[in-house]
């Protein structure tokens, strides 16, 4: 009986699941027929002809693409930042035996329950006393820092489970901290570091609210801000080109976590993400 | 010793890794502006999308004459993507510092009182005394140019009247007459009713509610409404809000009639949506899927000939008649007129380079061209004997309107008011309120913003 | 090999100063650009700070003033039940529940198929917030694929952003989100060893019985964690709700992050809109406050 029922059971998860998937397909899908419809409607529907009008359109206006190389600039060097950053800070979180260490994790764990967004109103008002408004730079550091609490919690927790043992040979063998961090702890922390970067770079790549509140010049917004400009504000909405540019817009992160999904499913199971 | 010297080394090594890479992400962002020695002269206005006529007329009629005319400024245009409602504040947040302001703005007069309390706007009177120019302009107009200090903050660039346009093709289908002079609200409801059983595909009437199409509720419809009833918003005189009154009541109703009780308004969907505007003038009505739609002048540009949806004989189709006031009382019709100034931003860097491209924009003949780039009337008496201006479809009936116009309340907490205006007349059209239940609230709302004392008891 | 031992020794030392150096960038990152927004909040959410009119020249200190107004106003209330609806909802039901039934029924299935079904979800995660907001949009108006969907089964077109507009945003989250809390529950899942379900099930334990006494329990901790990053990261949401309804129709989908944009930058009075925030950042607090307690996080 048991077999019998554990067969039914199987079958059912699989129609489920593939009506989940399904599901969960067609805004997708919509979005993929419709950027290479030329007469793209909201319906879904599979283009009469097919045509990379939109798609030409998008990638032939300089303003779009400008927009897009300053979101990629600002999301990976936020990216960037952020891993170097709370790599180093989580390396005396994780090593030593620092007085205020427990204090301080959980101040930063409490940290990481901020919505940092809801703030902007002081953020912006703090911008103009540092005269640091319209700055790339500084938007970048605001967004680097909002994400630094989560970071820094992610990847102390998965460098306490690098075993300090490997570090200290190689410390016997004369490397220095910093060249046992970069040499031995680094490489075998990668999967948490790639998990760490791309959460970060996701965020921020979809992140229209914080660069349209603190960026001022129209040449300055990355592509978050454009594409909901571009679409969002006014006009009968073109469907065909707001797809493609929906695709576009979304290659980057995609690409990532094609690159790196490797490294992804592991880092998942290293228990940093789902770690108490 | 081995222990210090890492430590320092790690510190060191981070700080130049941020400036480092900090550097690198600034290093694009910094725009190369050579400019030969030139001022740059920054333009910022709302751009409404691939059609921008403000853009067009920019580019393509003022910007090669001005820089012809005067070689050392050179400028720039610094146009801002946004909702009408996050334009002001996307202004308003860029003129706080000089890095970020630009030199010239686009400000709707209804705007103009509470930037020009906060400090954001030049001072134009001086500048204006040595204006020969200045006495052409609409004496009326230039009242929207005055904050409530009695000073002038900006040049007025365009004015605009709002009426009703009708669909003749619907009309003759409903047996409603192409040169329709409706004298009631009453007679609007009759002819809607007729093309909803005439012509049951077609959205009867429309009128903007949505929150997110911002100000144009507040004008386009409910002011409309308003003012064509025996109450006003605000008493310019005792300086007091009316936010109590019958006209309010009824202009609700009137609302209410259309989008619930009677159903001859557009689909919420539609409705509500941000795009409102553009889907009612380049779809709907073009294609004779809708009847009557109060809105402005300014309309006609959807239809010309580079506009998004060009109408060749729109004369023939369309036509464009005065709202009437409630019971035909007063002249029998109404008109609310606004429309946008040029101001220059207090933090500014060159003030004179910023009033000498002021000034041009004022030029009886780019007033023309803007006018008529823009589907909206023109603000200098010259400009108005310009022949093609004349020639414009529908340029006699949104003149004429202008003889029964109302202006906005020239006081600084009318964009606050605004905004209650707007989530009034959305509660209501969405049936989420009544509309006593919308009034009352409202009235507690501009009370908390004006003051108990600053209101009409 | 002594002077090596005592070297090592020497490094693993408790040693504040040296430890201070590699935490000065994320300090120095943390104190400008988050604790002191988090300051300034403090102090700003007391005064009457205006975008535009004449508060914005002369700012001034106003007490509780804006307190007590959030207090009385009707919009702020609606604002906090929609909140609470849409984390409820979207988060815990939604992403939680549909993540861990996801990744249970995912476990020991054909690898292809498992494949497949994952990377279509993880795609809708990956997808920009934006662009979630504008598809879902397009996929809920008049015309628009979910309508064609009902319309299949028999039922009539429904304006689905203006009669059922939670309901609406709740689904897109949903949609989005999901995929987070399925990889953190396949991992935690996946790490069960398969002995301890396969002795229950010798035992003659029914499957029910495996699944709320063995498997449940062993990813507790797991379950925790992520209702908390879920909640926490779904109190935040702006960009979907803006791009789909803008809060609309009238407050119907206000939740407290728009209902302190529209205060701050459409009504132009950030005093109040800052006041707003840190309510929200109160909310967040406690939350997590909760969370810990529960997690007893071993930091």
């Amino acid at each position: 009986m048991g077999q019998k029922s554990r067969k039914i059971e199987t079958m059912i998860h699989y129609l489920i699941l593939a009506v989940l998937a399904l599901l969960f397909l067609l805004p997708l899908l919509w979005m993929l027929f419709a950027s290479v419809d030329p007469h793209a409607k909201q319906a879904l529907k599979v283009p009469d002809s097919v045509t990379l009008n939109n798609f030409k359109a998008i990638i032939t206006d300089p303003k779009l693409i400008r927009s897009f190389w300053i979101g990629l600039l600002i999301s990976a060097c936020q990216a960037v930042l952020v891993v170097i950053v709370c790599v180093l800070a989580a390396y005396p979180l994780s090593r030593y035996k620092m007085k205020y260490r427990k204090s301080f994790m959980t101040t930063i764990l409490f940290m990481t329950s901020l919505p940092m967004t809801a703030v902007i109103v002081p953020v912006y008002q703090l911008f103009l006393h540092l005269k640091f408004q319209d700055s790339l730079v500084a938007v970048t550091l605001f967004l680097t820092a909002s994400s630094l609490p989560y970071a820094i919690w992610m990847v102390k927790n998965f460098m306490d489970s690098v075993p300090l043992d490997l570090e200290e040979s190689a410390w016997v063998d004369g490397a220095t901290v910093l060249q046992g961090v970069r040499k031995i702890v680094a490489p075998l922390m990668l999967p948490g570091i790639f998990t760490v970067g791309i959460f970060t770079f996701t965020g921020s790549w979809g992140n229209f609210f914080v660069p349209y509140i603190l960026l001022q010049t129209p040449e300055k917004m990355p592509a978050s801000v454009t594409i909901f400009q571009f679409f969002g504000s006014y006009g009968m909405v073109n469907y065909g080109k707001l797809a493609a540019f929906s695709i576009i817009y979304s290659m980057p992160v995609v690409l990532l976590y094609a690159l790196s999904q490797r490294f992804m499913s592991k880092g998942f199971s290293m228990g940093g993400a789902s770690k108490g | 010793m081995l222990k210090k010297k890492a430590g320092s080394i790690a510190g060191l090594l981070s700080v130049s890794m941020i400036l480092a890479v900090s550097a690198g992400c600034g290093s694009s962002s910094k725009d190369a502006s050579a400019n030969d020695g030139k001022t740059e002269v920054k333009i910022a206005w709302r751009f409404s999308g691939e059609n921008d006529i403000t853009t067009k007329y920019l580019e393509n009629d003022f910007i090669p004459e001005f820089e012809k005319a005067n070689p050392n400024i050179k400028i720039k245009l610094s146009p801002i993507t946004a909702s009408e409602g996050d334009y002001y504040s996307k202004i308003a947040l860029s003129m706080q510092s000089e890095n970020t302001t630009p030199d010239i703005i686009a400000e709707d007069t209804f705007m103009l009182n509470a930037d020009a309390n906060a400090g954001y706007l030049t001072d134009l009177d001086s500048y204006v005394k040595d204006w020969p120019e200045w006495s052409n302009y609409t004496e009326n107009l230039k009242a929207g140019a005055i904050a409530e200090d009695g000073k002038i903050y900006a040049i007025p660039g365009s004015s605009d009247s709002r009426g009703l346009w009708y669909n003749k093709n619907l009309f003759a289908k409903a047996g409603l007459p192409a040169d329709w002079q409706p004298k009631s609200w009453q007679e609007v409801i009759d002819a809607a009713e007729k093309i909803k059983e005439t012509s049951p595909n077609a959205i009867p009437l429309g009128m903007t509610v949505a929150k997110a199409s911002g100000e144009a509720v507040s004008m386009q419809t409910f002011e409309m409404l308003l003012y064509g009833t025996e109450d006003t918003l605000y008493d310019s005189e005792t300086k007091k809000w009316n936010v109590n009154s019958q006209g309010i009541m009824d202009s609700l109703k009137f609302i209410d009639e259309v989008y619930n009780e009677k159903k001859l308004a557009p689909s919420m969907s539609i409705a509500i949506n941000s795009n409102f505007s553009s889907v009612m003038f380049q779809d709907k009505f073009v294609n004779d899927a809708a009847g009557i739609i109060l809105d402005g002048f300014w309309n006609t540009s959807n239809w010309k000939e580079n506009g998004p949806a060009p109408v060749a004989n729109m004369t023939e189709r369309f036509g464009f008649t005065a709202m009437p006031t409630e019971n035909g009382q007063g002249a029998g019709k109404v008109t609310m007129s606004g429309g946008w100034t040029w101001a220059i931003p207090a933090k500014t860097k060159d003030k004179e380079a910023a009033w000498t491209v002021v000034k041009a924009l004022g030029g009886a003949e780019q007033q023309a061209k803007r006018a008529i780039a823009d589907g909206n009337l023109t603000v200098r008496q010259d400009s108005a004997e310009n022949a093609e201006y004349q020639a414009q479809p529908f340029i006699k009936e949104a003149t004429e309107f202008l003889n029964n116009a109302h202006f906005r309340p020239a006081n600084d907490n009318y964009p606050n008011v605004s905004v209650e205006i707007q989530n009034m007349v959305e509660s209501v059209a969405t049936g989420s309120k009544t509309p006593e239940a919308a009034a009352e609230d409202f009235a507690k709302n501009v009370t908390r913003i004006v003051g108990e004392e600053n209101i009409t008891k | 090999m002594e002077i090596a031992d005592s070297r090592v020794k020497v490094k693993r030392l408790s040693d504040t100063k040296k430890s201070l150096l590699f935490l000065i960038p994320s300090l120095i990152l943390l104190l400008i650009f988050f604790i002191g927004p988090m300051v300034l909040t403090f102090i700003f959410s007391f005064t009457n700070l205006a975008l535009t009119g004449a508060a914005a020249k002369h700012t001034e200190f106003v007490g509780f003033e804006n307190f007590t107004r959030m207090f009385e106003d009707p919009e702020f209330r609606t604002s906090v039940w929609n909140t609470i609806v849409f984390v409820f909802f979207s988060a815990i039901l939604g992403q939680c529940l549909l993540g861990f039934l996801i990744a249970f029924m995912m476990k020991e299935k054909n690898v292809t198929f498992r494949r497949i079904v994952g990377l279509i979800i993880i795609a809708a995660w990956v997808t920009p917030e934006v662009v979630v907001g504008f598809c879902w949009v397009a996929f809920l108006s008049d015309n628009g694929t979910a309508n064609w969907l009902i319309g299949l089964l028999g039922f009539k077109p429904v304006a689905w952003l203006f009669s059922f507009p939670m309901v609406s945003v709740i689904i897109a989250n949903v949609w989005r989100g999901t995929a987070f809390s399925m990889m953190v529950f396949q991992s935690a899942l996946d790490e069960i060893p398969k002995e301890v379900e396969e002795a229950a099930h010798m035992d003659g334990a029914t499957r029910w019985r495996i699944v709320t006494s063995i498997t449940i329990p062993m990813v507790k901790g797991t379950i925790a964690t992520n209702l908390m990053l879920v909640t926490l990261s779904t109190l935040g949401v702006f960009t979907l709700i803006y791009t789909m309804t803008g809060g609309g129709p009238g407050v119907e989908t206000t939740t407290l992050p728009i209902f302190m944009f529209k205060q701050a930058f459409v009504s132009y009075q950030l005093g109040y809109g800052t006041a707003i925030s840190l309510v929200l950042l109160a909310i967040g607090a406690i939350a997590s406050l909760i969370y810990m307690k529960i997690l007893k996080t071993k930091v």
